[in-house]
Formats: structure tokens, sequence, C-alpha cells
């Protein structure tokens, strides 16, 4: 055996590993299904002014828990389409990777929550606090979830961490933005909806129009 | 050169197809008949023949088990084949090393 053929054999080794390590499902339907979630949640918070902060923080946990459940069910019903177990090594990998940035935004939430309601409670504050600007609460959200996308995306063939990358930098400069210059005319908790719309919306959708396109493509 | 390492590698992972269905085994506690199929882009039989063969040299246990009133066939590396793996590639990356020498 030559030693070139001996070193593609370990390279094709090597790639096959790494191919059994990944997790590859469809991302398209998940990707477009937390966009349409996403973006209808921005317009009806925005139209139905949830905007004093327990309002604002309970409506998008729950908005979130809505969108991960119904992914959760659509990434089941997937495998079972083919005949796959649910919780596969790969997908354990890629779970165990969204959960620390995704669990500690749903703290900084309940937090602020809990912190509201007794403040609410004490007689000395004000209790209209739709004015109070909360906009790095989804500024927060927003990079926490890139961090998760990112670090899913090692254990996903497509480009997650790039489009992690696009919310940890899009919240960044959205942050550095608010802390110099805020966003003038408009009520605090819309540029909320707004900025929840843009990027786990809209974002979400642009990504899964992408991902539907190639995904065929290579199927194809 | 010595041909010791060479003589040395073992048939039955030798063969392309089934060093493929070793290594995607090898890199994963399990995986699905389906999965393996989709993946290495091989037929039903053509999979079933090797996974037959790698099961009859004690390398691969298939498991068949019922997911919500589905069959579902998984297949995974004994301890044998686990073993077996490593020596195969241990035995190529010597090949490599000693050709590398000269």
């Amino acid at each position: 055996m030559e030693r070139t053929q001996a070193a593609e054999h370990l390279e094709v080794i090597r790639t096959l590993m790494e191919r059994s390590a990944l997790y590859r499902r469809a991302l398209a339907p998940v990707t477009m299904l937390a966009g349409t979630l996403g973006t209808l949640a921005s317009a009806a918070g925005w139209f139905l002014n949830f905007e004093t902060p327990i309002v604002f923080t309970s409506y998008w946990l729950l908005v979130g828990i809505l969108t991960a459940s119904s992914a959760f069910l659509l990434i089941r019903q997937q495998a079972l389409k083919q005949k796959e177990a649910f919780l596969t090594p790969p997908t354990r990998r890629v779970v165990h990777a969204f959960l620390p940035p995704l669990l500690i935004g749903c703290v900084i939430g309940l937090v602020l929550i809990a912190l509201e309601m007794s403040q609410q409670g004490s007689a000395s504050t004000n209790p209209s606090e739709a004015g109070k600007d909360l906009t790095w609460l989804p500024i927060a959200w927003i990079v926490l979830y890139g961090c998760a996308l990112h670090s899913a995306g090692f254990f996903t063939p497509r480009g997650l961490r790039a489009f992690g990358w696009l919310f940890v930098l899009g919240g960044c400069t959205v942050f550095i933005w608010w802390a110099l210059f805020r966003f003038g005319s408009i009520r605090p908790q819309q540029t909320g909806h707004v900025l929840m719309g843009a990027f786990f919306g809209v974002l979400h959708l642009a990504y899964g129009v992408y991902l539907s396109a190639t995904e065929r493509k290579n199927a194809a | 050169m010595n041909p010791e390492p060479f003589l040395q590698l073992d048939r039955v992972i030798h063969e392309k197809g089934r060093l493929a269905i070793m290594s995607m085994l090898a890199a994963s506690p399990e995986l699905a008949f389906t999965e393996l199929r989709d993946t290495l882009s091989m037929t039903d039989g053509n999979l079933t023949t090797h996974i037959r063969t790698l099961q009859e040299a004690g390398y691969v246990a298939v498991s068949k088990s019922y997911q919500n009133n589905r069959p579902l066939t998984t297949c995974s590396l004994t301890a044998a084949g686990r073993k077996a793996f490593s020596d195969y590639v241990t035995l190529l990356e010597q090949i490599v090393q000693q050709t590398r020498g000269k």
C-alpha cells in the first residue's frame, strides 16, 4: 500500500467521522417557523401596545417558549418521518450548545419581572412604568441568542456560525447606537418590539429562504 | 520498506464501504440505519450486506426497536469493533510514517 493511499484512507476516515458527528436534519423549516412567529409576535406586540416592563418581558418570554416548543415538535416530526431516533448524539450536542445562553436570557427576563413586581408593590414607586427604557433587554437577548447559534454551529454543516455572528455583531451595534444616541421619538418598548421582530423575525425568515434554496439544491 | 503493517491491515475493515460504516460508527455511540444509508449514499441492500459482514466479524451490533409504532434499526460498534478500528487507523498511520521517513 502506497503512502498516499494510506493518507487518503485516513482523510476519508476523518471526513466521515466528522460528518457522523454533525446535525443534518433540514434547518429551513425550523428557521422559517421561528421567523414567522417572531414577525407576527413583533407586529402583535407593537399594535397591542405591550409596553410596561412586566408585560413586555412576559410576552416575549412566552413567545420564546412557544417558538422553542414548536421547533421541538417540528424536529421530532422530521425524525419520525425519517425513521430515526429523535435525540441522536448530534441533536443532543446542538441542544447542549443552545442551552446555557438561552437559560441566561430566561433568567434575566424572570429576574426583571420579579424586580418590577416587587417595585410595584412598594408605595414609593410610580405605578406607570411604561416609559421605562427596556431596550437593553432585547439587545441582551439578541446577543445571547447569537452566542447560542454560534456554539450550535460547531455541530451543524451549514453557516449557522455566521448567522450567530450576525446576531452578536448586530446586537452589539444596536447597543452602541442605543447607548450613545437612544432612538429618538419612538417609545422605548416599541423599539424593543421592532428589534425583536427584525432579528428574531425577519433575519430568521431571510435565513430560512436561503436555506430552503440551498437545501433543495443539495438534495437534488 | 517493512511490509508488515500492510499485511496486518484488517481485510474486513479495509473494504471501502465497510471502512466508511466503521468510521461513522466510531464517531457516534449509535446511528440509525437510514442515517448511515443517506450519509453514505448506499442502497438498502448494499448497506445490509456490509453490516452483515461486520456483524459476523463481531465488529457491529444491530438493534431493532420501535419508536412511535415505527420500526427503528440502529447500529453501533462493539468493543471488538472499536479496537479493530483503532488498530486499523494506527497501522495506516504507521504506513504513512514509514514512507515519510524515506
